[in-house]
């Protein structure tokens, strides 16, 4: 032992040396969990990466083996056939229409219901909040077929409106905002709006919207993959090729036209451009919203 | 500027009794302390004032006016809350113009007395900053500054100043109290703490579950406590209580507690307080230390130098007594010293229903 290992306080060779190879065993391990991480992310991005450069191949070096991420004859002939041959362009406006729509429908809807459920504490509210949590347990497939026909009875059906009948309210998006009303909008700033002389709706639109605009970025994004990935209820609404969306058009595809892998995988790769979008641009709003519930000043 | 009147005022929550047949005069300019333990019903009398709380029964006016049916916003009143209620997402002047922006004054006018109010209180150079980036304190002073900006009847103030640390409470506490001296504005203050109550007041109303207990002003609350219980509630640390009898010795009248330590009653009081149990109160502050053989033999338990003073908790026979000394003691736990109390300082208060006895 050195003179400087003996002083009091001071670590021992033996201590420091299992310091260390304690820390090299968490970097180890910091490691192997990166490794991991990248090979799933790749697993998970593989088949899209083959969708997209599917798009681009000739059916020859479609069914090549090994197959190649980046085609070696890169062609466009995918793209112009579908958009030639099918109204894609059509469906993917039917789906924005119908997914913007609904969107604005239960963004609207979930921030009046929320913030009033949240702060006006009645007890009739409190049961009509139940119920709206109760009808999340209720399957849409259940109430599919009644909803059709009041579609068809209202004459909606291969309509937008048609469409949008199942998808302008949304109990979790209720929820969602209670929750985060409750967590991030104390009383006293609304009591203190009160007496500064702001009314009721003055204080929805100015300090209860503005102080939600993470929540409800995430719902945004949420409602809107929800109505733009829908598929039974479009089927069933939707008769008409004109009227399908994009969801419903892609699966008619592969039955319509026999399997044309290239030909689906360039339509699909052409669906994916508004959603990455989308995502990519309130990625933000989306983590934050979920994430933290309560965002304490 | 205004007075605020509270006649007979009572609110229940279901079944629960809040307040209850409260009556509370607030003199124009003013300022008010309600103070009382949490629950006592303080906060729900000053929400009751502002309007954020129904009023069961009784009637509270502002300035000769009614207003129990009239809307927060009208009663021209200005609340500055315990977490301060600041707009998050609006800038500080922002903030501080929203009730002058809302009552339709224009911008220039807006802008004329947020400038004018956050000279007053500092703030200058923070008018561009939203409340996030300020630091407790500030945003403490911006609350005051929204309420201050308005030219408002009545400032109402919930606890305000509980959410900052010791030093800054009292360095608040004082600007609190100089603001007040300036603008003269009729104040009522909600308060737990009885130091804030003692120096900002000029009038403390203490509460207890929904009763007004006692009001006057801090010194005569000090001097003069109405029960055992607002004179436990103000001073600190908390006055002694003893339990026991009064009796004649040698002509004198003394009290002599259930565990025999003794103490002289005025013959004043002794008449009055007749032959029923009391309770002989005296404050930490008012036990002196004795010459061997005059006072009250106590053995030490426990010694507290605070640095200017010295808090001593003492035993004698079976009462257990808190005294503030002005000396350094030198002597330790275990040894014994001699108090007694500073002539006219005890208080007697009949033990059943803890009133004060006498004058």
């Amino acid at each position: 032992m050195s003179i400087a290992d003996a002083r009091p306080g001071e670590m021992t060779a033996a201590e420091i040396a299992l310091g260390r190879s304690r820390r090299r065993r968490r970097r180890a391990a910091d490691r192997l969990i990166d490794v991991l991480l990248t090979v799933v992310s790749c697993l998970m991005l593989l088949p899209l990466l083959f969708l997209v450069s599917n798009g681009f191949k000739t059916p020859q070096e479609m069914l090549a083996w090994p197959p190649t991420i980046i085609p070696n004859e890169p062609t466009f002939a995918n793209f112009s056939a579908v958009l030639r041959d099918t109204p894609l362009l059509r469906w993917i406006g039917n789906s924005l229409v119908f997914a913007v729509l609904s969107s604005i429908s239960i963004l609207a809807t979930s921030a009046i219901a929320g913030y009033i459920l949240a702060k006006f504490p009645f007890r009739s509210l409190s049961v009509l909040f139940m119920v709206i949590l109760a009808t999340a347990i209720v399957p849409f497939e259940v109430y599919m077929i009644p909803l059709y026909f009041q579609a068809q009875a209202l004459g909606l059906l291969n309509t937008t409106w048609g469409l949008l009948l199942g998808y302008l309210v949304m109990s979790f998006g209720i929820f969602l905002i209670r929750q985060n009303v409750i967590h991030s909008i104390p009383d006293e700033l609304i009591e203190a709006a009160r007496i500064d002389g702001a009314g009721e709706l003055w204080i929805f639109w100015r300090i209860v919207l503005p102080l939600l605009r993470g929540a409800l970025g995430a719902l945004g994004v949420l409602a809107f993959f929800q109505a733009w990935t829908a598929f039974a209820w479009p089927l069933i609404v939707a008769s008409r090729s004109e009227a399908y969306t994009i969801e419903v058009g892609l699966a008619l595809f592969q039955t319509g036209f026999t399997v044309d892998l290239g030909r689906v995988s360039a339509a699909s790769a052409l669906v994916l451009i508004p959603s990455i979008t989308l995502f990519v641009w309130l990625r933000r709003n989306f983590v934050q919203g979920v994430a933290s519930t309560g965002l304490k000043e | 500027m205004a007075a605020v009147e509270i006649q007979n005022v009572s609110k229940a929550f279901g079944k629960t009794e809040i307040i209850r047949q409260v009556s509370v005069d607030v003199p124009d300019g003013a300022f008010v302390v309600l103070v009382g333990p949490s629950g006592c019903g303080k906060s729900t009398l000053l929400r009751m004032i502002a309007g954020l709380e129904d009023i069961d029964s009784g009637v509270i006016r502002i300035g000769g006016r009614a207003i129990n049916d009239v809307e927060p916003k009208n009663r021209d009143i200005a609340m500055v809350f315990q977490n301060y209620a600041l707009y998050p997402h609006l800038s500080i002047a922002e903030n501080m113009g929203f009730s002058l922006r809302l009552a339709g004054r224009s911008k220039a006018e807006i802008m004329e007395r947020v400038a004018e109010t956050a000279r007053i209180l500092g703030l200058s150079q923070y008018l561009a900053r939203y409340p996030r980036q300020l630091s407790g304190g500030q945003r403490q002073r911006v609350a005051m500054g929204r309420a201050i900006v308005r030219n408002p009847q009545v400032f109402l103030f919930d606890e305000p100043l509980s959410n900052l640390d010791a030093k800054l409470r009292v360095q608040m506490r004082a600007e609190l109290k100089e603001l007040h001296a300036r603008l003269k504005t009729t104040t009522v203050y909600v308060t737990h703490d009885q130091i804030e109550a003692m120096t900002l007041a000029d009038r403390i109303v203490v509460m207890r579950d929904g009763v007004v207990e006692q009001v006057g002003a801090p010194l005569e609350l000090y001097d003069r406590p109405a029960n055992t219980f607002v004179a436990s509630f103000i001073g600190s640390p908390a006055m002694n209580f003893l339990e026991g009898s009064l009796s004649r010795e040698n002509g004198a009248a003394v009290f002599v507690s259930a565990g025999g330590t003794r103490f002289p009653v005025t013959a004043g009081d002794a008449a009055k307080a007749g032959d029923v149990a009391v309770t002989y109160g005296i404050r930490p502050e008012h036990l002196v230390l004795a010459p061997d053989g005059e006072g009250t033999e106590a053995e030490i338990a426990a010694l507290e130098p605070t640095g200017s003073e010295t808090h001593v908790v003492a035993r004698t026979g079976g009462d257990r007594l808190m005294a503030v000394l002005r000396e350094r003691i030198t002597a330790r736990a275990g040894d014994t010293l001699s108090l007694s109390p500073s002539p006219g300082a005890g208080h007697l208060f009949e033990t059943a229903s803890g009133r004060r006895i006498g004058a």
